[in-house]
């Protein structure tokens, strides 16, 4: 799983690529704990090589998704293959969580 | 085709790509896809909660039906005693302020296999999951 962050006019970046399971979960959360700091967040999150998440994955995008919320931000996450939208359909994460 | 894992403390890569390596296996993506993720899901469940720190054993297995083409998965712990089918759903129409974080992995389990079953005999928790391939 690689992660990149960056900004841009005010917006934040975030890339997702490869596998979001039990072996990385840790690494990821870490990645993306500078983002549960900011206020009114401004993130989009490109999922196009991100190949496949499990729970682990999907419980760190909810604790993002909560300190998003919380911080009075929004978030969006895009270009999901059919897989993993699957997942978050089947988790009803697609009504909580804004996927274009 | 069968592997007995022992001990199981951070394994969980190690058994599950055992199983995906499988000749059992399907070479669909999509297929691959679910099966991953109940695999995942399962072993995790058992890494994780089976025994204290993680020191024990989980024996996993797979068998494919040629005639039927139901690929069984069968995953054998001598931990804790749990039915993790006795777990309740989540309530996936919450909003996310309202939303408990986990609780999502034998939930996708069965919503991605066909089938989930789990008995206890001879002190081993027993899990077998099917799919049609």
């Amino acid at each position: 799983m690689d992660v990149t962050i960056s900004n841009q006019d005010n917006k934040i970046f975030v890339t997702l690529s490869g596998r979001l399971d039990t072996t990385n979960a840790d690494q990821f959360q870490q990645d993306i704990a500078s983002l549960m700091e900011c206020d009114k967040p401004d993130i989009d999150i490109d999922c196009s090589d991100m190949s496949y998440t499990s729970s682990q994955g999907l419980r760190l995008f909810l604790m993002l998704q909560k300190s998003v919320l919380s911080h009075g931000g929004k978030m969006v996450m895009r270009n999901m293959n059919p897989q993993v939208k699957e997942v978050f359909d089947i988790t009803g994460f697609s009504n909580i969580i804004t996927i274009i | 085709m069968k592997k007995r894992f022992n001990p199981i403390k951070d394994k969980s890569s190690e058994i599950i790509e055992f199983l995906m390596a499988s000749p059992d296996m399907p070479q669909d993506d999509a297929l691959r896809f679910k099966l991953r993720l109940s695999i995942e899901e399962a072993v995790e469940n058992v890494v994780r909660y089976a025994y204290d720190g993680g020191i024990g054993w989980l024996e996993v297995g797979t068998n494919l039906d040629h005639d039927s083409l139901i690929l069984t998965i069968e995953l054998r712990d001598a931990g804790v005693p749990f039915n993790p089918l006795e777990m309740d759903d989540p309530d996936i129409t919450l909003s996310a302020e309202d939303r408990e974080i986990g609780g999502l992995g034998i939930f996708l389990c069965k919503k991605m296999m066909d089938s989930i079953n789990y008995r206890y005999e001879d002190g081993n928790n027993i899990l077998t999951m099917t799919k049609k391939v």
